[in-house]
């Protein structure tokens, strides 16, 4: 995750606080979206960003998994993201950001 | 025992100051740990202690390397440190330039151990191998999570003298150093043994890997070799007589430039071969064996080739890096081009 949008998660979840705040992520493979999903939780894996060492344990999910389909209206998801869905694998995504969420997730 | 003592060295992308926009900051000092030394640290489990890290831009130090390296050496120096980081630079190519030109020059003047790590096809690994332990990682940052572990554990066996095993047991890049062991089998057996591993199809490793060159994929064809301009390249070492410029019978650092323009013919009165490889005594008699003047001259005046061109290059090629090869036909191949040259016969021993 570059380092800007690290700051920005950062300092939303010092003004909003953490059990308020998900994370919706979009990256095109599973382990793109793991390294983001951890920096979110567990801290930036590459202790390049502000978020290096900094467990937020956010809740975070992507934009194809069921738990984020099933809480928007059916139209506008198919209308925004039913083509990525088709063309993105959304089995592997799923599976390495449940992992996240399991070993990280504090909310 | 006190704490071993370290001074980290990292990019201004490592310590978050940002990207490319920021890659010509000056080198600053900070104390403590900064971005990845905190995964280092975290490793040391209390026996050694990052005191400081140098952060520098990675163009700032590649364009301006005497000055970072002094500005740099001053601030190692005052934390007196036990061992010196720098890394991991993934497979960022100035970055790993910069962790093995820093690395070489702490290891040099302050004779403390040095160790930096990288991905094996960063332009630093292949610069740097031979002097320094480089640590191999991933070909990105994502690859902190198993890179950093491993270059903490080879950095404290190196500030504490501890012996440094094989490449393929330690992880680090293969520094091309041989060393004499004995083992318990004699070497016919164990090729044997090998062998019959190989036609079993079971899994061997090999006692003597070889060296992995890369390939080179062939130009299209000259469509019409009557019209095209002929160049000879030998690393034969043909020279001209008394080799004027004095090439190395092995291991050349430099290669010849010699005008053929006068020459139907190469005889033992005017050319020999500097190369110290092989029996030269023909290729003094007449080096039209090496470097076939002759019969090109002999095919220009037929019409098949256009043109001979009127200087041909030559080294010694037996001892000759890859390296200082692929250097020599970087240059020569420019001149080639520009001197308007088709095609090339490259001719060796």
């Amino acid at each position: 995750m570059d380092l800007e949008n690290q700051n920005r998660v950062k300092n939303m979840t010092e003004k909003f606080g953490g059990e308020n705040i998900i994370v919706l992520l979009g990256a095109a493979e599973a382990e793109a979206a793991g390294l983001a999903a951890e920096t979110v939780t567990n801290g930036d894996p590459t202790y390049a960003g502000s978020l290096a060492g900094v467990q937020l344990g956010l809740k975070v999910y992507h934009a194809v998994e069921p738990e984020f389909k099933e809480a928007v209206d059916a139209d506008v998801y198919d209308e925004q993201i039913g083509m990525m869905e088709m063309v993105l694998d959304v089995d592997s995504i799923a599976a390495e950001m449940s992992s996240i969420r399991e070993q990280f997730c504090k909310y | 025992m006190s704490k071993i003592r370290i001074v980290h060295y990292i990019n201004q992308f490592f310590a978050g100051i940002g990207g490319e926009e920021k890659a010509d900051i000056r080198p600053e000092l900070r104390e403590g740990i900064v971005g990845p030394g905190a995964a280092l640290n975290a490793q040391f489990k209390g026996e050694a202690e990052i005191v400081a890290t140098i952060i520098c831009g990675d163009s700032y130090f590649n364009e301006n390397v005497e000055e970072a390296k002094a500005e740099i050496m001053d601030m190692v120096k005052k934390y007196n440190p036990d061992l010196f980081i720098a890394g991991p630079a993934f497979n960022a190519g100035r970055y790993g330039v910069a962790c093995g030109t820093i690395c070489k020059a702490v290891k040099e003047s302050l004779n403390i151990p040095v160790v930096t790590a990288m991905y094996i096809e960063n332009p630093g690994a292949d610069m740097y191998k031979k002097d320094l332990y480089i640590m191999e990682t991933g070909n990105s940052a994502a690859a902190m999570r198993t890179a950093a572990p491993a270059l903490a554990k080879l950095a404290l066996k190196l500030a504490k003298g501890e012996e440094i095993g094989a490449p393929y047991a330690e992880g680090y890049i293969s520094r091309g150093v041989r060393k004499n062991i004995f083992r318990e089998e004699r070497g016919s057996k164990r090729a044997v043994d090998m062998l019959m591993k190989k036609l079993k199809g079971e899994e061997f490793v090999t006692e003597y890997p070889m060296p992995d060159f890369d390939n080179v994929a062939p130009n299209p064809a000259v469509k019409d070799m009557s019209k095209a301009k002929v160049a000879l390249v030998t690393s034969g070492g043909i020279v001209p007589k008394g080799n004027p410029d004095h090439i190395e019978s092995s291991s050349a650092s430099k290669y010849g430039k010699y005008d053929i323009a006068d020459f139907n013919d190469l005889t033992e009165a005017t050319h020999e071969t500097a190369h110290g490889g092989y029996d030269p005594v023909y290729a003094n008699a007449d080096s039209d064996r090496v470097l076939p003047v002759d019969v090109l001259r002999d095919i220009e005046k037929e019409g098949v080739i256009g043109e001979l061109h009127r200087y041909f290059y030559t080294t010694t090629g037996n001892g000759t890096s890859v390296a200082n090869s692929k250097a020599f036909a970087a240059k020569f191949s420019q001149e080639l081009v520009a001197d308007g040259v088709d095609a090339v016969i490259l001719t060796s021993t």
